[in-house]
């Protein structure tokens, strides 16, 4: 041929070049999670030599599973790859046509003596009888008369195994691919957004910037449930999902259960909690309870008849180790005050008597004649979403159930093929068997001396 | 608990049929190959047994799941896997000779699940993340492949001590070369679709089938080394030293991917506790 002359296809169809690359892709692999990458690399950065980390930067070390490198590599890995099929290709078509006895005349030479049978019967019982032991486990595929008195039948087991080495490579090409479209039309990014608000764009992963979405994501409600040993045990995000205003989609949104919204997936990723939480809080006049009001920080409401103003001027979480209060300013007629209200008023009382008589900042009943009662603090969550889009994943799980496919023909089948001769030696008729494999002779060998045993129990039982 | 009071009884009886498998080696006597073999039926046995029970035990707790879930569970199912794989090779190879290599690993590997200060038996309910379908059919793949991957390195060491005159009995290399394809092949398919679990499981929780993790890298380094093994065998026929020291490599990647990668940081971070 003369395509083996051509320099260019002599170096790609070299399995020493497969080798070579799938070595190199081994060696980038190992530096990669050995030098931290993306995201990641940003503070080691700072902690190596400038001189050091500008020189790895330039190498693309800090993202090399997507640097020029890596992307080479594939490509020549992809190169190899279909060099290599189509230079294999026409001989495997060849074989996977080819005739049963062509180019195998020496197919009887050198069998090993249990190979071999000599018995009284004539040519055609004998032929009858290994056709029906033949045919067990092989598929008949020929039947020639050699001669007047001598007759070779051939059958075969796993023809289209020959096909499954190239299924995988193909199976390795649509992943690159894959990988490759989601590479160039995919993306991923992040959005946090709080309970009650809304967003329409997310930040692009590694500081790409920003992407609008074609529609826009309402953050109804976040939960957050734990274990009794503290461990977490369910994220849940209520989403709403608008378009033009228009709902388009409602819903709850877990761990491992992401949504799938035109082609672009939303996944629970993270959550916190806002520093605007909602105080509820609740006060009483002479004994008497009010009803309960739930404000955020800044707002206000007004105390009955007049009385004047209540405002949230404050709210933390838990304040000086005491737990949570919240500090609110009362406007009246008598001019503004504004003190401390703490969810655990009676505990902190318990454990420093006289506290609130010291320091009057802290008594709830700053306010007279009304007394104020901080029933909790509710957080505000916010949701954080991982949001993606890869355009190649489709392709890529493709790729993966043909190479499950593939790796089973390669692996579990074989093109297995035997030949029995029977043929008239003067007084005796001789029975061969011989056999010829692509792959796993072991397999090959165990079937045939199944075979060659069930031809010596029947001639043994014949002649007795 | 029962299961891991009868787990820690397993662990004797490897260690019992380890000590069999070397009075046979030095008495010379087949006695002893059948007190081993014996030991290790009754080992794969109880641990099956135990395996069974802690997960009918999550279920008397509330949590619920299968026993694969952190580190000490996937010791314990990746113990059974070798031993299960080692008693499967004895039965077809009619060798006993394997036993010595083998069953260390799965007695170190048990008494380290249970020995090891930092590593809790307790059954843990699952986090989101693990609340998946996915992690059944993921750990049990990733861990039959590692299984088949241990006894392709254990008879990869085999082949460097036949020629002592101690251990004589070793099969010829022949035998060896192709218990070693059989089981890198064995290993390789396993830990294909151990990635393809991951990656589907991946999809769904990580919001992307591959996110080039440690582990994942780790993985597919280990599956490439295989993968290069298999060419190399099939393209340019190694077989035998060259075979067993491939073996021997993709071993230490392996050990790596389960073990080495828990010290970079990543996502598989369930191992750490």
């Amino acid at each position: 041929m003369t395509k083996q002359k051509n320099p260019f296809w002599s170096f790609f169809t070299s399995v020493y070049l497969t080798i070579t690359l799938l070595v190199f892709t081994v060696v980038m692999s190992v530096v990669g999670t050995f030098i931290p990458q993306q995201d990641a690399a940003r503070e080691f950065v700072q902690a190596i030599p400038p001189g050091l980390a500008s020189f790895l930067q330039t190498m693309q070390a800090f993202d090399l599973f997507h640097s020029v490198w890596f992307f080479l590599i594939m490509l020549f890995l992809s190169l190899n790859l279909i060099v290599c099929s189509l230079n294999r290709w026409p001989l495997t078509w060849k074989q996977f046509r080819g005739a049963p006895l062509s180019g195998e005349d020496d197919l009887f030479r050198g069998l090993s003596p249990e190979r071999v049978f000599l018995c009284d019967e004539d040519v055609g019982t004998m032929t009858g009888r290994m056709e029906g032991f033949l045919g067990r486990k092989y598929r008949k595929i020929g039947k020639t008369q050699e001669k007047e008195d001598a007759v070779i039948i051939c059958g075969e087991k796993g023809r289209y195994s020959r096909f499954a080495v190239y299924v995988v490579h193909l199976s390795v090409q649509l992943l690159i691919l894959g990988a490759l479209m989601g590479a160039y039309w995919g993306w991923e990014g992040y959005v946090n957004i709080g309970e009650g608000e809304t967003a329409d764009a997310i930040d692009l992963k590694g500081g790409k910037g920003s992407k609008a979405l074609p529609f826009t994501i309402r953050c109804d409600k976040f939960m957050v449930a734990f274990y009794e040993n503290g461990a977490p045990k369910t994220y849940r995000s209520d989403l709403t999902f608008l378009k033009d205003g228009k709902t388009i989609y409602q819903g709850p949104l877990l761990v491992n259960h992401p949504v799938s919204l035109e082609g672009i997936r939303v996944y629970q990723a993270s959550y916190g909690s806002s520093p605007d939480g909602r105080a509820s809080l609740a006060f009483s006049r002479g004994g008497k309870e009010g009803k309960l009001i739930k404000l955020g920080p800044g707002e206000s409401f007004s105390l009955p008849e007049k009385a004047g103003t209540v405002q949230i001027v404050r709210l933390e979480e838990n304040l000086m180790q005491m737990g949570p209060a919240v500090k609110i300013m009362v406007r009246s007629g008598q001019g503004e005050v504004s003190f401390w209200i703490f969810q655990h008023i009676d505990k902190i009382r318990e454990m420093n008597p006289g506290v609130t008589e010291q320091v009057p900042m802290f008594n709830p009943a700053t306010f007279k004649p009304y007394l104020f009662v901080l029933k909790g603090i509710e957080e505000r969550y916010y949701t954080g979403l991982q949001v993606s889009r890869d355009p190649g994943a489709p392709l890529v799980a493709a790729a993966a159930v043909l190479m499950m496919v593939g790796l089973i023909g390669t692996f579990f089948s074989s093109h297995r093929r035997i030949w029995i001769k029977i043929q008239r030696l003067e007084e005796k008729t001789k029975i061969s068997v011989a056999a010829r494999t692509n792959k796993h002779p072991v397999v090959l060998d165990r079937e045939v001396r199944q075979l060659t045993e069930q031809i010596k129990v029947s001639l043994e039982k014949g002649s007795t | 608990m029962t299961n891991t009071m009868i787990l820690s009884w397993v662990t004797f009886l490897y260690f019992g049929a380890f000590v069999f498998y070397l009075f046979r080696l030095v008495f010379g006597k087949e006695f002893w190959g059948k007190a081993a073999f014996c030991a290790v039926l009754g080992g794969l046995g109880g641990h099956t047994l135990g395996l069974l029970l802690r997960w009918k035990e999550s279920y008397a707790l509330g949590i619920g799941h299968a026993p694969l879930s952190n580190f000490y569970e996937s010791l314990i199912f990746f113990a059974w896997a070798v031993v299960m794989l080692y008693v499967i090779v004895e039965w077809r190879i009619k060798n006993r000779s394997l036993g010595v290599f083998v069953l260390p690993v799965a007695f170190l590997l048990m008494a380290f699940a249970s020995l090891a200060p930092n590593i809790s038996d307790r059954i843990q309910p699952l986090v989101p993340a693990l609340q998946s379908n996915w992690l059944t059919s993921h750990v049990v793949t990733c861990f039959m492949g590692y299984a088949a991957f241990t006894v392709a390195f254990a008879i990869g060491i085999m082949f460097f001590l036949r020629n002592i005159s101690l251990f004589s009995f070793i099969p010829e290399a022949d035998v060896l070369d192709e218990l070693i394809y059989q089981h890198a092949v064995l290993g390789f398919v396993f830990l294909t679709l151990g990635i393809m679990t991951g990656s589907v499981w991946a999809h769904y929780a990580w919001g992307s089938y591959w996110s080039w993790d440690p582990k994942e890298t780790w993985s597919l380094i280990t599956w490439l080394i295989y993968a290069v093994m298999l060419h190399a065998r099939y393209v340019r026929g190694w077989k035998g030293k060259r075979m067993a020291v491939l073996a021997i490599i993709g071993f230490a990647a392996v050990l790596f991917t389960y073990l080495g990668v828990n010290y970079l940081p990543g996502l598989h971070s369930y191992l750490q506790s």
